[in-house]
């Protein structure tokens, strides 16, 4: 067993070794960049450059419009100075050299990267049945398994090119779950977003596999904002996975993405994050990446179904609440979340389910891990309307607390205006103790094990509902992550 | 002076206001009210988005226009003796309009000290003017700008107090203009002193708006136990504010019981300051129609090894609303703290709220916190079987209704007070059922 987990643990630090970040490269691709601000001209310079159908850039113009006039959040538990949004540079791509045939054709530099990272593009790799839209600083440069899911019917792609070749379908639902003004970050994503995920799956369809996509934030002082809308037509299914990793910079990077999911009628969207973005230095708290992310799904149709699952292990700041919107009767919403913060990360994260239909269901399993000097919280809303007869709610929040200087905060809304419902929520606070540690050891079974055992008792609700590449990975990295912090 | 600053706004009313009780002559309190007339300005009425006050809306209360109470108000001994609870006969305070008033009072041969605020002592006196001068609740500095002469309840060192206390807030309500008035209340408590208090809100008719503030000082060991019944017409406005300070050791037990007022909100601010410190706060409230009451709690644990519990009931019928917003705060050095937070609500009508933000905010990593809430309404196979049992659906139903709400009217430990909520407060739940 001992050279088993040895190898395994080696393996796991070639992922992500515990102190330095591994990803802290910067890959050399030659990429076009604007110049740093933001205006109207920038919004269409972006625009333009995408060449966007008109539609678009009148939806670009009318949230910064609404952008201009608001101001960003103070509420989230979160301390950070505040942005200078003129310092940003708002597109940054590859160079678009030719239309490129098939990966081989792809900047070698740029594969090398997405090899270091792990991402299965080449050929043997397919086999893992996993199709692949890697948004690589703002442009996807490569997609693959595309064709297969053709065959299924099903469009995946980047949303750039949904644009171009399937704008009704863009027009009819963008900004339909997120409106252009629903928050700061949001009014800002929504003005000035470079690409992003497309996936629309027609009626009557099971993905015949799991569909993923690998964030990456290159080149300096580049924010990045993603757009992904996934449509899930009636009857259809489908697991989405979003992994993300950064490079190691010096000066905060901005990303604020928007992700909207949208569900018919008896239709199902699985959406699994796992976050592992910079964030900044362990013992000085300096850099990383501030991840301000609007991620919400809507269940119109009847019986649908939306589950969000996160294990957030990275980002200086992390300020998401992914979000259902449980608008059909009988649909059902999930949340459940890992989030964990060391070093001096801060994190306020949680969900809003909305219930609007009847006969509706939500559930929210939140775990907390706060190591170091680190803040997590937990902010969820559960908001039962006047119609949604019969709603069921159960909300399970836990924290746990590793280190005496770390904290962790609760602030859950739970807000009802019909008789009919059930709503639960309960919420506890623990530690890894240096007891429960002993008395493992004593037991013969070594510290790292032991609080990998802990970890994983502590997060298993959350685990199991992940693809089983996922979890694995992510009880590793957490308890990588957690190594240094305890006792 | 704030109150020289022109504003068009609904704080340069209250300003006016203040001018107005100026003319009657210098209040015994000028000092302390000046620094919360200032704090007053400086906060200003909430918004709407106001995190305070996020499902209150004082919108329509800050917009009215009040006038000072009257002092020449009188109230029937009959109409105190009615309010008073039997074996708190000889021992009541009874405030008029948010004046002591010494005459309807009985404390003969209790062994407590009570004295005018004004004649505080200096630590006190710089306690006070602190805590105005740093007051986070708008309506709380309204109080204090606006108090006249409050009284210091003060109790020795190892002096336990075995009769029951009462205290009687009567507001007398319906004249010219809505009344505004503002009690104030300091209980000192010696070391290892005891005491039990009752406190009632009544009002003789509507039209009032009640915004009392006390404070509860208690030194090593000192316990108490503490119940207020909220009995307000409902026709007023009723916010308090207790503010509670617990040294080594002190025990501060408080239920309160709310039948609502088109506005009511509680406000409990208490800080466990060393270790052993132990808080036990518990609420119910029974609302219907338009009644509303909010709970807003605030409990900051500053020292190890103390324990607060929270446990709140609402029961909401009609149109009526009420609310929970309570927030255990967990300081780095309060290791081994032991903290619970459980809010139940039964919802009865389809057009009640209610609305919970039950927070936790953590800093030591060596405790024990829970919160927990729950809405929802009869449990349909509870009501089932009691029907089969041979109830009637109604019987069945204001059973589950009354247990529901039993549990914390038998925590009071006073029989008179138990045995008078468990009919007045139920008893109009059961008047709309038939």
């Amino acid at each position: 067993m001992n050279a088993e987990t040895t190898a395994e643990r080696n393996s796991v630090s070639d992922i992500l070794e515990n102190d330095t970040y591994k990803y802290g490269f910067t890959t050399d691709v030659e990429s076009e960049t604007f110049a740093k601000g933001l205006s109207e001209d920038v919004v269409r310079a972006i625009s333009a450059k995408k060449k966007e159908p008109a539609f678009m850039l009148d939806f670009r113009l009318r949230a910064f419009a609404k952008w201009k006039t608001m101001k960003a959040p103070k509420w989230p538990n979160v301390r950070y100075p505040s942005i200078d949004f003129q310092n940003i540079s708002y597109y940054s791509a590859p160079k678009k050299k030719k239309q490129l045939q098939s990966l081989d054709e792809v900047d070698p530099e740029v594969m090398r990267t997405f090899e270091k990272l792990g991402i299965p593009l080449d050929e043997q790799k397919k086999l893992a049945n996993v199709a692949v839209d890697a948004v690589f600083d703002s442009v996807s440069v490569a997609t693959t398994h595309k064709k297969k899911l053709m065959e299924a019917g099903i469009i995946f792609c980047p949303i750039s090119e949904a644009l171009a070749e399937y704008p009704e379908l863009v027009e009819q639902y963008l900004g339909t779950v997120v409106p252009i003004g629903d928050n700061f970050y949001a009014a800002l994503n929504s003005a000035v977003f470079t690409d992003g995920s497309f996936v629309y799956i027609p009626p009557d369809t099971i993905s015949p596999m799991e569909i993923s996509t690998y964030f990456r934030i290159n080149t300096e002082e580049t924010g990045q904002f993603e757009r992904t809308l996934i449509i899930c037509a009636e009857n259809s299914y489908v697991s989405y996975l979003e992994g993300c990793t950064a490079p190691q910079f010096d000066t905060n990077q901005l990303h604020a993405a928007v992700v909207e999911l949208i569900t018919l009628e008896n239709a199902e969207i699985k959406y699994s994050t796992v976050q592992n973005w910079y964030a900044g230095d362990k013992e000085t708290g300096k850099g990383g990446v501030y991840n301000f992310v609007t991620k919400r799904g809507k269940c119109r149709g009847d019986n649908s179904k939306i589950s969000w699952t996160q294990v957030e292990t990275g980002s200086a700041i992390t300020w998401k609440y992914p979000s259902c919107i449980l608008q059909g009767d009988n649909t059902s919403g999930e949340f459940y979340s890992v989030a964990l913060t060391n070093g001096y990360m801060q994190a306020d994260t949680g969900t809003k389910m909305i219930h609007l239909g009847k006969n509706t269901r939500s559930s929210i399993i939140s775990k907390g891990i706060s190591a170091d000097h680190s803040s997590n919280s937990y902010r969820g809303q559960v908001k039962v309307g006047k119609n949604a007869t019969n709603a069921r709610n159960y909300s399970q929040c836990d924290s746990m607390l590793v280190g005496g200087k770390s904290s962790a905060h609760t602030f859950p809304y739970i807000e009802a205006a019909n008789r009919s419902v059930q709503i639960e929520h309960e919420a506890s606070t623990s530690r890894i103790s240096e007891e429960q540690l002993f008395y493992f050891e004593s037991r013969g079974i070594s510290r790292e094990n032991a609080i990998e055992a802990v970890i994983s008792g502590f997060c298993k609700e959350v685990f199991k509902q992940l693809p089983m590449e996922f979890a694995v990975e992510a009880q590793k990295l957490l308890t990588l992550k957690l190594e240094n912090s305890v006792g | 002076m704030p109150n020289t600053l022109v504003k068009s706004s609904a704080e340069s009313a209250f300003l006016d206001l203040h001018k107005k009780l100026l003319e009657r002559g210098r209040p015994a309190l000028a000092e302390l009210q000046e620094i919360a007339l200032r704090r007053f300005d400086s906060l200003r009425f909430p918004h709407s988005k106001h995190e305070m006050y996020t499902y209150v809306n004082t919108k329509e209360l800050a917009a009215t226009s009040f006038g000072l109470p009257d002092d020449a108000a009188n109230v029937s001994e009959d109409f105190v003796s009615r309010h008073i609870y039997p074996g708190c006969e000889h021992q009541c305070l009874v405030f008029v309009d948010g004046t002591f008033d010494r005459g309807l009072s009985r404390f003969e041969g209790m062994r407590a000290d009570i004295a005018p605020l004004s004649e505080a002592d200096r630590e006190l006196k710089n306690y006070l003017s602190e805590t105005a001068a740093n007051e986070n609740d708008v309506f709380a500095s309204l109080s204090t700008a606006f108090c006249g002469d409050g009284i210091i309840f003060k109790v020795d060192d190892n002096t336990q107090i075995s009769d029951t206390l009462q205290v009687l807030f009567v507001s007398t309500g319906r004249a010219a203009a809505p009344v505004m008035h503002a009690p104030r209340l300091v209980w000192q408590l010696g070391k290892l002193s005891e005491v039990k208090v009752i406190e009632k809100f009544v009002g003789r008719d509507g039209g009032y708006f009640i915004n009392s503030v006390q404070d509860w000082l208690l030194a090593e060991g000192a316990g108490v136990s503490f119940t207020q019944v909220q009995a307000d017409v409902f026709d007023s406005w009723h916010f308090s504010k207790t503010r509670v300070h617990l040294n080594r050791d002190a025990k501060f037990y408080s239920t309160n019981a709310s039948s609502g007022t088109q506005l009511a909100r509680h406000h409990y601010e208490v800080w466990l300051k060393e270790k052993g410190s132990e808080l036990k706060l518990n609420g119910i409230s029974v609302l219907d129609g338009k009644e509303q009451v909010h709970n807003f709690v605030r409990i900051h644990h500053a020292a190890p090894q103390c324990v607060s519990r929270q446990h709140f009931k609402n029961i909401v019928n009609g149109a009526a609303r009420s609310s929970f917003d309570g927030t255990v705060i967990v300081n780095r050095e309060a290791q081994l703290t032991t903290s619970d937070q459980l809010v139940n609500n039964l919802m009865l009508s389809d057009n009640c709220h209610t609305n919970n933000k039950p927070n936790l905010m953590i800093l030591a990593d060596d405790v024990k916190c829970t919160h927990g809430v729950t809405v929802g309404q009869i449990d349909e196979d509870q009501w089932f079987y009691l029907q089969t049992r041979g109830l009637s659906a109604k019987a069945a139903k204001e059973l589950l209704t009354r247990s529901f709400a039993q549990s914390i009217i038998q925590t009071i430990e006073f029989p008179a007070v138990v045995e008078e909520l468990s009919g007045s407060l139920l008893q109009k739940l059961e008047a709309t059922d038939a």
